[in-house]
């Protein structure tokens, strides 16, 4: 019967039980087996309260619900367009840039496919790109940026390294820095990949136009501080995490709500109370699963598991491969918080014994999710992009493989090169 | 109550960057209070999330079983996270009454027990909720879901 039990929630959550009951029925059927009072699942519950880092989650959240429903998208589309429009593939390097950054400030929910989607694939086709080049351009772009502050799964993975205890503290700060490199790698290969793909059309490029520009940034000039305020606060020292989040929602509610006036008080209510569903979705997740957690590491479990790879695999080299492999079809399967937060407290000790840093196993974890967002045939994105833009899936499936296959190999340069994400440190 | 809570936060936790800046001095209580708001806020939004079905859940099943097959899998799913958040609201409730009895102390003079009480309160309406839901999906009167 004892051994059924775990087979038994693996089929209920594979039937669509929400993910925090499943985490929180393993979490109290292991208690309840070694006599632990169930009580202690209210006690991990409360523990939220007791990490200052979390107050980000619902303040980003929220900031970044508001900047998908204002103009913010329109403008900033138009500012990278007037200033990189001119180049070759430039409208497609505009099109990863400003989906890079807006995915940053969102989180990978998909909102960036929504919301900038919409924009982005007419102005494309207008300029004469090939619509399977489109379609998987910005299918792809939902879920770049994740490696750049202020992105929630970052900061997820930085408040679960931190509850692991590991000889290695593992600094919000850092991951952001660690971040900026392969993030970087990604959207360069992608931009190469476009100026490739740019069409070869006859009619000349429109030059750099001062005045557009010039009536681009004033357009934009409330919008602009943010990304400084936010990135530069962050990147230079000056304030915490937290206080970056705080800065950031009293902001974008200022500018949209009051300044600009985009989303009416009317409005407003509903759109706090959208993303209060993702905050309590995220949220019961994480409480549930440090539950579980606890559970998991005074059973042993990761020593368990190491135990058993190491007979199978003794170098760090074949980890790296297999875990690629296992991440991969995991994001595919399972959206990346509720992966950060069920998968590291059993991957990190392991990797950690494997002589991986724990900085560098966020970047790759991440990067390798960010893949798994498009990876066919069930990655979200690949529905949610069906689903915005009218398309058979089939169809999205072939428009997004070539970026697969490109993100695939800066998947690898990153997993196998830890310098590039450790070098800022 | 949720749009006011995340309302206060906003300003709170703004308040107290500006004071530290402005006065060298944080405000004491306003970082633990956010601390606990952040708490309350998550399990609201969780409740809400429950009402409009739209937890983090791997729908693969739902995405290939046929409609009649999924009301059934929706009944039982339901059920299960309904006895589950059920237990959570149960033991949680023992966890308020110990802080209660003992006195603990969330921050300054303020007792610990009204706060922890946000937990069996929303893990109950959840467990009821999917209760609710439970019993509509095999009635067949599930009312449809924007997402």
């Amino acid at each position: 019967m004892a051994e059924l039990v775990p087979l038994l929630l693996l089929v209920l959550a594979l039937s669509g039980t929400p993910l925090f009951v499943v985490i929180a029925a393993s979490a109290l059927w292991g208690f309840y087996q070694t006599d632990v009072d169930l009580m202690v699942m209210a006690v991990e519950i409360y523990r939220i309260a007791e990490m200052p880092v979390l107050i980000a989650i619902p303040l980003f959240t929220f900031a970044g619900y508001i900047l998908g429903e204002s103009k913010a998208p329109q403008r900033l589309v138009r500012i990278t367009d007037a200033f990189l429009g001119w180049m070759p593939g430039g409208l497609a390097i505009v099109a990863l840039v400003t989906c890079a950054l807006f995915t940053a400030f969102t989180g990978a929910s998909g909102v960036t496919i929504v919301a900038l989607g919409a924009l982005l694939v007419p102005a494309l086709h207008k300029a004469g790109y090939h619509e399977r080049f489109n379609l998987g351009l910005v299918t792809t772009s939902g879920s770049l940026g994740l490696l750049f502050a202020p992105s929630l799964p970052l900061i997820l993975y930085g408040v679960v390294a931190q509850q692991m205890a590991l000889d290695t503290p593992v600094s919000i700060d850092d991951l952001f820095l660690a971040g900026l490199l392969p993030g970087g790698l990604m959207l360069l290969a992608l931009s190469i990949y476009s100026v490739m793909q740019a069409p070869k059309s006859d009619q000349p490029k429109p030059p750099f136009d001062r005045q557009e520009a010039w009536a681009a940034l004033k357009d934009s000039a409330w919008e602009i501080p943010l990304p400084m305020i936010v990135l530069g606060g962050i990147y230079g020292g000056y304030f915490a995490v937290s206080e970056a989040a705080a800065i950031t929602a009293f902001y974008v509610l200022l500018v949209s709500v009051v300044i600009r006036r985009e989303i009416s008080f009317t409005k407003l209510p509903e759109v706090m109370r959208d993303s209060m569903k993702l905050v309590g979705a995220i949220l019961l997740i994480l409480a549930v699963s440090m539950a579980s957690t606890n559970y998991m590491i005074d059973a042993g479990i990761p020593e368990q598991v190491f135990g058993f790879i190491q007979q199978h695999v003794s170098d760090g080299i074949t980890f790296l491969l297999l875990l690629t492999l296992f991440l991969l079809i995991l994001g595919m399967m399972l959206d990346i918080f509720s992966a950060i937060v069920i998968m590291i407290p059993i991957i990190l000790p392991i990797a950690v014994e494997y002589g991986i840093h724990p900085v560098h196993l966020g970047i790759l974890f991440l990067a390798n999710m960010q893949l798994g967002y498009f990876t066919p045939p069930v990655g979200m994105n690949l529905f949610i992009a069906s689903f915005r833009f009218n398309k058979p899936v089939m169809t999205l499936y072939r428009a997004t493989l070539p970026f697969f296959f490109i993100l695939l190999a800066t998947v690898l340069v990153i997993t196998f090169w830890p310098t590039l994400s450790l070098a800022l440190l | 109550m949720l749009v006011l809570m995340l309302l206060t936060m906003i300003l709170l936790a703004g308040a107290d960057i500006l004071a530290r800046s402005l006065f060298g001095g944080g405000i004491l209580w306003i970082p633990p209070l956010l601390r606990v708001m952040v708490l309350w806020v998550g399990l609201l939004g969780g409740l809400m999330a429950t009402r409009t079905r739209e937890h983090i859940a791997i729908d693969l099943v739902e995405r290939l079983a046929k409609p009649g097959v999924s009301r059934y899998l929706l009944a039982l799913t339901s059920a299960f996270s309904a006895f589950v958040c059920g237990a959570i609201a149960w033991h949680s409730k023992e966890f308020v009454l110990l802080a209660r009895e003992f006195n603990d102390i969330a921050f300054g003079n303020v007792p610990a027990w009204p706060l922890q009480l946000i937990i069996p309160f929303t893990f109950g309406l959840i467990a009821l909720r999917f209760a609710i839901q439970s019993v509509q999906a095999l009635t067949n009167r599930l009312p449809e879901t924007a997402s």
